[in-house]
């Protein structure tokens, strides 16, 4: 019947199909960079300048670290993570998935930002969020999601510290990532939010809101650890030697990435 | 402007097309014509990337093709990198999700060639082929059409699979559509803008083209009169 | 030449999806009539001889190749059958002109021949010059003739007919007839035409086979069928109006009539020893078996019985009025036709006297589930 060529061409059908699939893009050692999304301009600054003086290029992918971490387990072809909470490189590590133990590149700090035109009073103990509340006028406040983004969690402990966490959160907005709570913050849609340091102090973001710091102790430090991953290649340690130069802490210090050792 | 979002987000849909078109060529005409048991259970299991959240079906594609999976440890030991978090696996997501966008028109198509045509055509000594590409295609040929369009079109819009699947990894995942959600996160609204204006036009482009050609291939076809 | 070498036959049955009792036999040169009601199964029979569709049981034999035999496991797919099939919309490829319908069914003969092929044929069919229209651009008689031009170009050994006149107008029609005998001449293959009309069937066929839900019941020269149904689905089928029951009498061999009772009358019909005395049959007579007496009390002609009628209605209809009568004793209804012209001291309730032809007078077989009656009568 007509089987033979219908298998015939089935089979031509399949092989090209393997064959694409298997195929796929070969590429030069550019190396996947995971980073938690607050480091979003920074890293890109920070690339910029390793591409110039070594010639080498990384590619660089953001999100929520917690989304991240579970991506790796599954196989993801990062080389280099660079997590808002070292637990979850510390987690890796004792799952074998990474080189060492990796190193601190920072220790986050939260802001409470707000539109530039809001009339909240923005202080850094959250008084002004406070009578706000109080006074039904907030309707929506944005945080990263607690559930996977480490911003997210020390939103929710500082909240819980000034004793807002329960009037708040019928009126939380979840972003997926800390970025995309800044995004929500700043859009008009929502009257304000706690977002990262970094991304508050960015330039893109200075004009789109005004910002204060929420006290160190009211949250568990934010210590940011970043490490190479198994199959990490050259390019990749090169780029994770780089971020612990002079040069890179001095892009990092700019966007709010300090560490203890250093003036910030 | 993310020229190699788009670059990828195109090769993307030209390749689901590619791949995708003859086999659901096949299955569409298998629908339209042959009659057998659990047939209704066939066509709703087709229908399934209709209705669910593509986030759902890129959960179980992670699930069915990712590093823990059986599927994908064989793929990995065959091509040296994983299925997932990488073009390929992009490629089998997105031709599974288009299933439907493909089967159905096709299938209609071929259902409204007139069962008379068919059967003078296998009187006419034609060959199981023959009757395909001269006849049944030539007639189904605007529905074969549309689905090209709506995969194309369907897969340069896909976020959630691809998200899931793919990881958002430049250069490899991060399609047009991720890409503007991307610089949306970042602030850049101007790109953002214009990535979004392009797709649109694009498709605007694309479905104008297409429903054109089709109305003018249909002017071939009167109905035999009666 | 018509030999046993382009004979047909076939003897199909099958459950479902559609019941199918039914035997077929037509020779070469001749045209079958098939012809039944709608959903009798008459195109499902056609696309079982032509191979699109497969029946449970039974055996299908043209010109000596044995096209079908489910005790040998045989089946010849439609496109190794040689067989010229109409379709009853005549299934015209849309979107080729009417010389590539043609040219698409000369696969086997070789590339230059195919065209000029197709073309005579067009001609033969009195196309010529409309090669290059589509079929949306083409009459309906137009498209049937490239139908036919496609079928028979390529020398089939069986030509089959789905309703080829149903969707024709009048005019149209009567041109179509005789362009059909004309071709029917000069074929040398059998032709089987379904149709629903009777009429065409005795204008066209030499031979005419009753279909009624999917059993054969009767076969035979149309005249004769038409006169001398077996049975009361057959009578049905061809219009016969009257059919009652009765108890044979008694037979009058001198006379050569059988008689029978049938409420308070009695009616003869020809001699039929086979049916005993006292046995309660069917009977029916044959719509130009009765007529009106023109006064009652005369002496009926010779093979005339009279019988006493009461009018029960009378509607006019054109120049004829149908008449609705009863029969002393008898429920069923008598129907008659009678010119209007004839029509004096007819009205509702009038009782008058009726000629029943007992040459028209025929008692029918019972019906038999089991097997189809398709006999020649």
């Amino acid at each position: 019947m007509f089987c033979r060529g219908l298998i015939s061409a089935w089979i031509a059908h399949c092989f090209a199909t393997a064959l694409i699939l298997l195929g796929g893009h070969a590429r030069a050692d550019e190396p996947v960079v995971a980073a938690a999304s607050d480091l979003k301009f920074a890293l890109e600054d920070v690339a910029q300048a390793f591409t110039l003086k070594t010639g080498h290029v990384v590619r660089l992918t953001f999100g929520s670290s917690g989304t991240f971490a579970t991506q790796i387990r599954n196989g993801a072809p990062f080389e280099l993570y660079l997590s808002a909470d070292e637990d979850h490189v510390l987690k890796l590590h004792a799952e074998g998935l990474t080189r060492d133990r990796g190193a601190l590149y920072a220790i986050g700090r939260i802001v409470l930002i707000v539109p530039p035109d809001s009339t909240l009073p923005l202080d850094g103990e959250l008084d002004g969020l406070a009578a706000w509340l109080a006074a039904g006028r907030i309707k929506r406040f944005a945080i990263a999601n607690p559930e996977h983004a480490p911003y997210g969690q020390r939103a929710e402990e500082a909240l819980r510290h000034a004793g807002l966490w329960d009037a708040i959160k019928p009126r939380l907005v979840l972003g997926e990532n800390v970025s995309q709570a800044a995004q929500f913050a700043i859009s008009g849609s929502a009257d304000g939010g706690i977002i990262a340091l970094s991304l508050a102090i960015s330039p893109q973001m200075i004009p789109l809101g005004r910002h204060a710091l929420i006290p160190a102790d009211w949250h568990a430090p934010l210590r940011q650890r970043m490490v190479l991953l198994r199959q990490a290649g050259a390019t990749a340690q090169h780029f994770y030697a780089y971020l612990q130069t002079a040069d890179a802490r001095v892009i990092m210090r700019r966007y709010g990435f300090v560490l203890a050792d250093e003036n910030g | 402007m993310d020229w190699t979002a788009l670059s990828l987000s195109l090769q993307l849909g030209a390749l689901t097309v590619l791949l995708l078109l003859p086999v659901a060529i096949f299955v569409g005409r298998l629908l339209a014509y042959r009659r057998f048991a659990g047939k209704p259970l066939v066509e709703a299991l087709l229908a399934v990337p209709l209705v669910l959240p593509p986030t759902v079906v890129g959960y179980y594609l992670l699930v069915g093709f990712g590093g823990q999976s059986l599927l994908g440890q064989w793929f990995e030991r065959m091509a040296g990198h994983s299925l997932v978090f990488h073009f390929s696996g992009l490629v089998l997501a997105s031709f599974l999700v288009n299933i439907p966008f493909a089967v159905q028109p096709i299938q209609r198509a071929f259902e409204s060639i007139p069962h008379d045509v068919r059967d003078a055509a296998a009187c006419c000594g034609m060959s199981f082929w023959q009757t395909l590409w001269r006849i049944e295609l030539p007639l189904a040929w605007p529905g074969v059409l549309t689905a090209l369009v709506l995969t194309f079109a369907h897969t340069l819009g896909e976020f959630g699979v691809v998200l899931m699947v793919g990881g958002s990894i430049p250069g490899e995942t991060k399609t047009v559509s991720i890409a503007i959600y991307d610089r949306v996160q970042g602030m850049d609204f101007t790109a953002a803008g214009q990535m979004s204006l392009l797709l649109l036009l694009f498709s605007v482009t694309v479905l104008a083209v297409a429903s054109g050609l089709g109305r003018r291939f249909g002017r071939w076809h009167g109905r035999p009169g009666h | 030449m018509a030999g046993p070498d382009t004979e047909f036959s076939l003897s199909v049955r099958q459950r479902a999806p559609i019941a199918i009792d039914a035997r077929l036999h037509c020779r070469g040169g001749e045209m079958l009539a098939l012809v039944g009601p709608s959903g009798s199964g008459k195109s499902t029979l056609l696309r079982m001889i032509a191979g699109l569709s497969r029946p449970a049981e039974g055996r299908i034999v043209c010109a000596d190749a044995c096209w079908f035999d489910r005790a040998q496991r045989v089946h010849i797919a439609p496109r190794h059958r040689r067989v010229g099939y109409v379709p009853q919309h005549y299934g015209l490829f849309p979107h080729l002109n009417a010389l590539h319908n043609v040219m698409a069914g000369l696969g086997d003969v070789p590339g230059p021949l195919r065209e000029r092929q197709a073309r005579q044929w067009l001609e033969r069919v009195h196309l010529s010059g409309l090669e290059r229209r589509r079929p949306a651009e083409l009459s309906g008689g137009q498209q049937q003739r490239v139908a036919l031009a496609r079928a028979l170009a390529r020398d089939p050994a069986i030509l089959l007919l789905d309703e080829p006149f149903s969707a024709v107008d009048r005019a149209t029609r009567e041109t179509l007839y005789l362009e059909l005998a004309d071709l029917k001449r000069q074929l040398s293959i059998p032709a089987i035409m379904v149709t629903h009309d009777l009429g065409e069937a005795m204008l066209l066929a030499d031979t005419m086979t009753l279909l009624s839900q999917g059993r054969t019941l009767q076969s035979g020269v149309p005249r004769d069928v038409l006169a001398h149904p077996r049975d009361e689905a057959a009578a049905r089928l061809v219009g016969v109006r009257n059919v009652f029951d009765g108890e044979i009498l008694g037979h009058d061999a001198d006379a050569g009539l059988t008689w029978i009772k049938a409420g308070a009358s009695r009616v003869a019909c020809l001699l039929s020893q086979a049916w005993t005395v006292g046995s309660t049959v069917r009977w029916m007579v044959s719509n130009t078996g009765i007529r009106l007496r023109s006064r009652s009390g005369d002496t009926a002609e010779a093979g005339h019985v009279p019988v006493r009628i009461t009018i029960a209605a009378l509607v006019p209809l054109g120049d004829m009025l149908w008449v609705t009568a009863s029969l002393p004793g008898v429920a069923a209804p008598m129907h008659l036709r009678v010119q209007r012209d004839h029509a004096q001291g007819l009205h509702p309730g009038a009782n008058l006297e009726a000629e029943l032809h007992a040459g028209s007078v025929r008692i029918l077989q019972p019906e038999d589930p089991q097997t189809g009656s398709a006999r020649s009568c």
